[in-house]
């Protein structure tokens, strides 16, 4: 063999593997109920929940009681709600957003959410708002 | 509406706009064909005609650029770009970044760094210019077409084919026609009238780092074009080796640049967004990360086939690859593909079939300059473009019963052949530029550099594959989502050292064969030497972690070798230093990156602190809850509050410029008091927030800078961001300037200071200076008064402090008697109360230490690179 052939087998055999384990590893994006189901496997690991949030029920978000911690309700794809903690201040464009985007873990009664992204329609596309 | 003849719109430039646009896309082709059949007849004619074709086609793309940037600096908000990106109060130097708010801009920017490249090489390429440009003419007719905007805004219309600049307001948002009719300005005819302003450019962007980060970046993509369009014309004309030397030198230009602008947006991202970083493998940062690793690596391999003949085929493929990366970076941020992938936003102008056209269309020059027999090229050419026509008639025609079907099968039927045609490409070009010679020598400078490419590439598999996840989830149906940085970070920490090793010790080695007692002997000085300065270091940094460790250890064994081999080759001039400096630089910047990241301090943490929402029912700490993040702090106004060693305390807040800003500057004071109670050290930092209408609450840090690390503050919430309860208890009463009243609960006492009198557009009117007293609180307040003579009526403005949860509103004046004194005039107040709010901010305060050794090594770096450039500029000058 010459060394040349060594060092490609080897480096191919890493670029697979690292393909694979990234795939394997991987969270999904999931509904909460399968995020359930999925906690009581691997309790711990995290997954992306696209949902709504629910605009009916309080967001609450009291920064002189605890500045990091928000709760409020969330409705995934399926129409399931779910309660959802946060240990950060709250996301000021939640309120507005179209859709969130959780990543975090299923706890017994509720979602921890350890980071949500805010997807906002206004951030794309154009309004008329400041025409006057 | 057809027949509607619109006031106030200037039509001339944006027609001028769309002939030049057409006119560069008509030149590019010109120019294209013109060079193409001047590299292979070699005839002067053509040439001439193919010069003065791509010298049109420049003067175009300098001319759109010249309209678009006079249509948005004279405000003509009947150009969708202008109202789009900008607005009246934007700064001029701010409108220069609208150029890369929008696709369209950011092509035109791409195609203006490429009609500069291919002037200059006019002029140098030599016996090159002919096939060199008119590969480069063609990549500029592939983006001029990503321009022209044919059948824009029209429905019945159904394809698209680019996106103008010059697009009327009224043609993009026919919808906007309508709101007039529900003014008084007209109709729609006069629709112009109340689009007076623009709607602006996103507020993240107005950063200077944001003026030269995009060029910057754009100037690198561009470069990686050149080294590209080098390696076709080499494949081309049959000629080995002469490619190589110019190649060289572009790809280095190239890495330097694109280096240069990948860091310029972190620092941006540092300086002006709030996740508290510089890096965060958000795909954008990805997609020009991955053609660096690539070029870095291609210029390596270029090396190696100069000095040594060997590796022609990786030289080739890797340059090539590194093109391709800069096409699907384009792709993968213009196409909207990543939409919830990233944080950033994306224009998706539904040109994502086209885009991705340009993207193959440009790879199959690679295959075609891989291919000897001009029948198999011709009949490539022939496939594609029957490809691309079926799939275009089968989206538009195929029915929309059977189009999920339809979709399916056009997707597999994509995959494959691309697949297919992928892999024979790469066959046919390692049949065409293998190099038949013996084995290398373990101990030879091109094995391991070849090594250290290698571990490149695989660097790239990984960002790539990690990257792509959107991409392959809506080829194959996954659902993953997004990889997250701690997976980037394991990988690319093992594949980190691997390549800092060996482009620290990679000089020491010589070309063919080396003496292994000599490189013995070095090897162990360096290792000793670094051992000893990274042991040195670390008494500072601390590291514990073996893993990051051992990172140190090789990153400052990157600089050390490189500086000591620097001090061996004393005799070389000093220019062809370059590479031991770049290197160096890439060692420090490394460096930089492992200690402020492994050791940022969260200052604001509350870590150990108990919150009631820690505790569950039966008071108990609650040990699920604990783990949580608890990154922020809540600082009340003038309360000092202990961070780290600093005593930090929310001063005041200061409004932005201008009476209807929306920005609010929180000044926080940072104190070190010393043992014995004096001050050490001390600063103010002023943390910002913009409640903007459109994207939420913007908050934009502000950081101390020291030497040996930075103080990161950004303020996530603040009081006013509060829902407020009604006032209520509401209580009128009677009283002179000079006499005090009450509120109903008799708590606040407010004084009536002064009355000053105003004219203003809506009147005449009074304004009063009442200060009011709650305990040892107190607050003014200037509530006004305003009577309109012509209409007959009067109209109040309250004023309140939500410190004091108190509001005063003047209801009537009582107008003193003629003979009676002016300062006997009366005011009926009104005033009412709530609860008294604090005023404070919830705060995030992070220490970066050493984040100065990342943006140094990149100086270093860059450094490095341009004295490599220059250097090689000189030798195939002399050559």
């Amino acid at each position: 063999m010459k060394p040349l052939h060594i060092i490609l087998l080897l480096m191919a055999a890493a670029g697979i593997g690292a393909v694979v384990s990234l795939y394997g590893n991987t969270t999904q994006y999931i509904a909460f109920k399968d995020a359930q189901e999925l906690a009581k496997e691997n309790p711990g690991k995290e997954y992306h929940v696209v949902c709504q949030l629910n605009k009916q029920k309080p967001v609450l978000y009291n920064p002189q009681k605890d500045p990091n911690y928000l709760e409020f309700w969330a409705i995934d794809s399926l129409g399931k709600e779910m309660k959802v903690i946060y240990g950060r201040p709250k996301p000021q464009d939640m309120e507005r957003s179209q859709k969130l985007v959780l990543i975090g873990y299923q706890e017994e009664d509720y979602f921890r959410a350890n980071s949500i992204l805010s997807k906002c329609p206004s951030k794309y596309e154009d309004e008329p708002v400041n025409n006057r | 509406m057809e027949n509607i003849q619109f006031n106030g719109e200037l039509l001339w430039p944006g027609n001028l706009g769309q002939f030049f646009i057409v006119l560069c896309t008509v030149a590019s082709l010109g120019a294209a064909l013109f060079y193409y059949r001047s590299a292979n007849n070699e005839l002067q004619s053509d040439r001439q005609w193919a010069r003065r074709m791509f010298y049109v086609q420049a003067f175009s793309v300098l001319a759109i650029f010249t309209i678009l940037f006079w249509i948005i600096f004279k405000h003509r908000y009947e150009y969708y770009y202008a109202w789009r990106h900008s607005s009246n109060s934007l700064p001029v130097y701010y409108m220069i970044s609208c150029f890369w708010e929008g696709q369209e801009g950011s092509f035109l920017l791409w195609m203006f760094w490429n009609a500069l490249l291919g002037l200059i090489l006019v002029r140098k390429a030599g016996n090159w210019e002919s096939p060199v440009m008119a590969v480069i003419a063609f990549v500029q007719l592939g983006l001029s077409t990503m321009l022209l905007g044919l059948g824009q805004g029209s429905a019945e219309w159904p394809i698209h084919i680019g996106s103008s600049p010059f697009d009327l307001l009224r043609e993009q948002r026919p919808d906007f026609l309508q709101i007039p009719v529900m003014g008084t300005v007209g109709g729609p005819a006069n629709y112009l009238q109340i689009f007076k302003d623009g709607n602006g450019l996103n507020q993240l962007l107005q950063n200077y780092w944001m003026v030269i980060h995009p060029p910057t970046l754009f100037l690198g993509f561009a470069t990686a074009m050149v080294p590209f369009a080098y390696s076709i014309a080499g494949l081309w004309k049959n000629n080995d080796r002469g490619w190589i030397s110019p190649a060289i030198t572009w790809s280095l230009v190239c890495v330097g640049i694109l280096g240069a602008g990948i860091i310029m947006g972190g620092f941006w991202a540092y300086e002006s967004l709030s996740f508290g970083g510089y890096w965060a493998w958000d795909p954008v940062e990805n997609a020009s990360l991955m053609p660096w690793l690539i070029m870095a690596s291609a210029s390596h391999m270029l090396l190696i086939s100069k000095s040594t003949g060997r590796h022609l085929f990786t030289a080739h493929l890797l340059v090539q690859l590194s093109f391709w990366l800069v096409l699907y970076a384009t792709f993968l941020t213009r196409s909207g593909i990543l939409g919830e992938a990233s944080v950033h936003s994306f224009t998706d102008l539904g040109l994502s079939g086209q885009l991705l056209i340009l993207l193959l269309s440009l790879m199959l020059l690679s295959v075609l300059s891989a291919l000897r027999s001009a029948m198999l090229r011709r009949s490539v050419i022939l496939g594609f473009v029957a490809l691309v026509l079926i799939f275009s008639l089968l989206t538009l025609f195929g029915g929309k019963s059977n189009q999920a079907q339809l979709t399916q099968i056009m997707k597999w039927t994509g995959v494959i052949v691309f697949t297919g045609v992928f892999s024979w490409f790469i066959y046919q070009l390692y049949v065409r530029t293998r190099t038949q010679q013996d084995d290398e020598r373990w101990l030879s400078r091109e094995l391991w550099m070849f090594i250290g490419a290698m571990f490149l590439i695989l660097s790239l598999v990984q960002v790539f594959s990690a990257t792509s996840i959107p991409v392959f989830n809506k080829l194959f149906g996954f659902s993953k989502a997004p990889a997250k940085p701690e997976e980037y970070n394991a990988f690319q920490l093992w594949l980190a050292m691997p390549v800092m090793l060996l482009m620290a010790i990679g000089q020491y080695f010589r070309w063919r064969d080396t003496d292994a007692r000599v490189l013995g002997k070095q090897l162990i000085t360096v290792a000793a030497i670094s051992l000893a300065v990274t042991l040195l270091v670390n008494l500072n940094f601390g590291i514990g972690q073996p893993k990051y460790l051992l990172f140190l250890f090789v990153g400052v064994m990157l600089f050390v070798a490189n500086v000591m081999y620097l001090r061996q080759q004393q005799k070389l001039v000093w220019l062809a230093w370059g590479g031991s400096v770049a290197h160096a630089g890439f060692g420090i910047l490394l460096v930089g990156v492992l200690v402020s990241s492994v050791n940022q301090k969260i200052l604001t943490s509350t870590e150990g602190i108990r919150f009631a929402s820690e505790l569950n029912k039966d008071g108990k700490v609650d040990e699920k809850a604990v783990k949580f993040n608890r990154e922020n702090v809540i600082l009340y106004q003038k309360q000092p509050v202990q961070l780290g060693e600093f005593t930090a305390t929310y001063q005041q807040v200061i409004q932005g410029k201008g009476n209807d800003s929306i920005d609010k500057y929180f000044r926080v004071f940072f104190a070190k008091i010393n043992k014995d109670g004096s001050l050490a050290d001390s600063f103010s930092l002023y943390p910002k927030t913009q409640n903007n209408p459109k994207m939420g609450l913007l908050a934009e840090p502000s950081t101390r800078h020291y030497i040996s690390r930075d103080i990161f503050t950004h303020v996530n919430y603040e009081s006013s961001l509060e829902k407020k309860e009604p006032f209520s208890d509401f209580q009128e009463t009677v009283a002179a300037p000079g006499e005090s009243i009450l509120t109903s609960s008799g708590k606040i006492k407010l004084r009536i200071d002064s009355v000053t009198r105003f004219n203003s557009d809506e009147g005449a009117g009074v304004q009063l200076r009442i200060t009011a007293v709650r305990l040892q609180d107190s607050a003014v307040l200037f509530p006004k008064f305003v009577v309109n003579m012509a209409e007959n009526n009067f109209s109040s403005i309250p004023a309140m402090s939500s410190e004091l949860g108190v509001l005063a509103d003047i209801v009537n004046i009582e107008v003193p008697e003629p003979g009676q004194a002016a300062d006997k005039v009366r005011f009926l107040i009104k005033t009412g109360e709530r609860t008294p709010q604090k005023n404070y901010i919830v705060i995030k305060a992070i220490e970066f230490p050493w984040i100065n050794l990342v943006w140094a090594g990149t100086i270093i770096m860059v450094i490095g690179f341009a004295m490599a450039v220059v250097y090689r500029v000189k030798q195939n000058a002399s050559a």
